[in-house]
């Protein structure tokens, strides 16, 4: 037999493994099942102005997309999130990539920079209505500052623990140091680039949410605010579910583009998160 | 021949911590030229600070005293950000570990160079093809350097620097961590390429043998610090046959002598 024969006999992928991701399929699945069921449970016991049923909260869901609200307050809140997510992760990746070619201003900044992720960002809205008014701006500014931080320091890590030998080799190549910014230590950071990204996508939608609750007359935060003033607790955990399908949407995304950007990596998939 | 690169009373040694009693010299008075066209081979026992003098010599570490001349040029070695790595382009560099960028293919590697200093064009390519032609790496142009063989991935990086055409390349040990057979096909794909364009060559390692094999001239360095302890000119004939040069009578006298002075 020649090799190329004996490659065709051999399965591309043992029956073990497809019998492995069935089973982890079907755990899935009933986990989902056992948590609707606590869900249920809990709804039945501790009374539905406490925790809403959850087939309730579907009925609702329906009816809010029927009539649109639903698309309404989602879009208002991907809208004013994602403009967030992106001053905070531009700011995060370009002010680490700036200092990179300045080490004594990096040595000097540094400290305040990491004092400051100690403030309360949440506690800044009152400051932020003050200063900024009621409109979107004290919104982009809480949802820029809670996405720059852990962008700004993986990124930061990352440029930092790029191989330095790498770095030589390419000087010596010829590459300017700009073209090491892009060539070299971009790709290199990346991994580092994107589980900042995976703390701040949640963290932007919250703090969109919670900005609502404060500002503004529309979006999911109003959505939950509005029904809890309202004694609806099916609407607000209607809010949250819709917040949560978002979040994971968001992630998704995310995962792809990861995947898509660093499809050279010698990576074990099942690692991911 | 006139001297493209001398190397005039350089020492090294690293910084010493706060508190600490000084670091040791790595290398003392080391003196040395190589000529236009040269191959030469510098051998020394390991941790004898011979990659530290490659990395001196591309501008990429610097020097505790002497100079290093260049084309007539004393190049400033005492601060860090004085330092031109690789000298614009014209010393080249294959270091010990292939440093290849893991995230270019072997035929982005390969382009990076001509990238980096905008000398990308059809004719670059074709000659970046045309050395990969030559190293046998055909067929894994499109592959990511986890996906090639250790000898592979030496071959990318020796025709990466091949590629830009510098006037001096310094090797530091490149076929170091490969097995026997490999390696011997990796000396005859250099000599074959240094036939070709006859560049000048500085070429590191701790094997006699391939010292002797690949050299016009081979210099022995001491155990720490480093200075000259030989010199010998390799007067076997080119072209040399790799895999017969063991028989070959001078290179039995040769592999002695150096031998009693590598210690």
């Amino acid at each position: 037999m020649t090799t190329a024969e004996q490659a065709a006999t051999l399965p591309a992928e043992p029956d073990g493994i497809k019998w492995r991701h069935v089973m982890v399929r079907v755990g899935q699945i009933g986990l989902g099942l056992v948590f609707l069921w606590l869900w249920k449970w809990g709804a039945n016991s501790a009374g539905e102005s406490y925790i809403a049923d959850p087939f309730k909260v579907w009925d609702r869901l329906i009816e809010i997309a029927r009539t649109g609200e639903l698309a309404r307050h989602t879009y208002v809140t991907l809208r004013i999130s994602a403009i967030g997510f992106a001053i905070g992760c531009a700011a995060g990746v370009v002010l680490p990539f700036a200092l990179r070619r300045m080490p004594r201003l990096t040595d000097a900044i540094e400290p305040y920079i990491m004092a400051s992720v100690g403030v309360p960002k949440y506690a800044l809205i009152p400051l932020f209505i003050l200063w900024f008014g009621i409109n979107d701006a004290p919104k982009l500014w809480l949802i820029g500052l809670l996405v720059f931080y852990p962008v700004f320091i993986s990124v930061f890590a990352g440029i930092r623990s790029v191989d330095g030998r790498l770095l030589d080799i390419a000087r010596v190549l010829g590459a300017s140091e700009s073209r090491i910014s892009v060539e070299v230590i971009w790709h290199a950071m990346l991994p580092f680039f994107f589980s900042g990204l995976k703390i701040s996508v949640p963290r932007a939608v919250s703090a969109a949410i919670i900005a609502e609750f404060l500002v503004g007359f529309e979006g999911i935060g109003f959505y939950i605010e509005n029904a809890r003033q309202q004694m609806d607790v099916t609407g607000a955990f209607v809010g949250i579910a819709v917040a949560i399908a978002l979040v994971l949407v968001m992630n998704a995304l995310l995962v792809w583009i990861d995947k898509r950007l660093s499809a050279w990596r010698p990576m074990d998939r099942h690692m991911e998160l | 021949m006139a001297a493209l690169l001398e190397v005039r009373n350089l020492s090294k040694r690293f910084a010493s911590r706060a508190g600490r009693e000084p670091s040791p010299w790595i290398i003392r008075d080391l003196s040395f030229s190589v000529a236009d066209g040269e191959f030469l081979t510098i051998v020394g026992p390991s941790g004898g600070g011979k990659t530290t003098l490659l990395n001196m010599i591309a501008q990429i570490d610097t020097a505790s005293g002497g100079e290093i001349v260049f084309q007539s040029k004393s190049a400033p070695l005492g601060d860090k950000t004085s330092l031109k790595p690789g000298l614009n382009c014209q010393i080249g560099y294959v270091t010990q570990e292939d440093n290849l960028l893991p995230w270019r293919t072997c035929l982005e590697n390969v382009l990076f160079p001509l990238m980096a200093q905008g000398r990308l064009n059809d004719e670059t390519r074709a000659h970046a093809q045309s050395l990969i032609r030559a190293v046998g790496l055909e067929g894994w142009e499109k592959h990511y350097p986890h996906e090639l063989s250790g000898g592979m991935r030496k071959r990318t990086s020796l025709i990466r620097t091949l590629v830009y055409d510098p006037p001096v390349i310094l090797m530091d040990e490149p076929f170091g961590a490969v097995d026997a057979q490999t390696r011997v096909q990796l000396q005859e794909d250099l000599l074959r390429l240094w036939n070709l364009g006859r560049k000048t060559i500085v070429f590191v390692t701790h094997d006699i043998t391939e010292a002797i094999a690949l050299a016009d001239r081979t210099l022995v360095l001491t155990r720490q610090p480093s200075s000259v302890a030989g010199e010998h000119i390799i007067t076997i004939p080119r072209p040399r046959d790799i895999r017969d040069i063991l028989t070959h009578p001078e290179f039995v006298d040769l592999y002695r002598r150096i031998r009693a002075q590598v210690q």
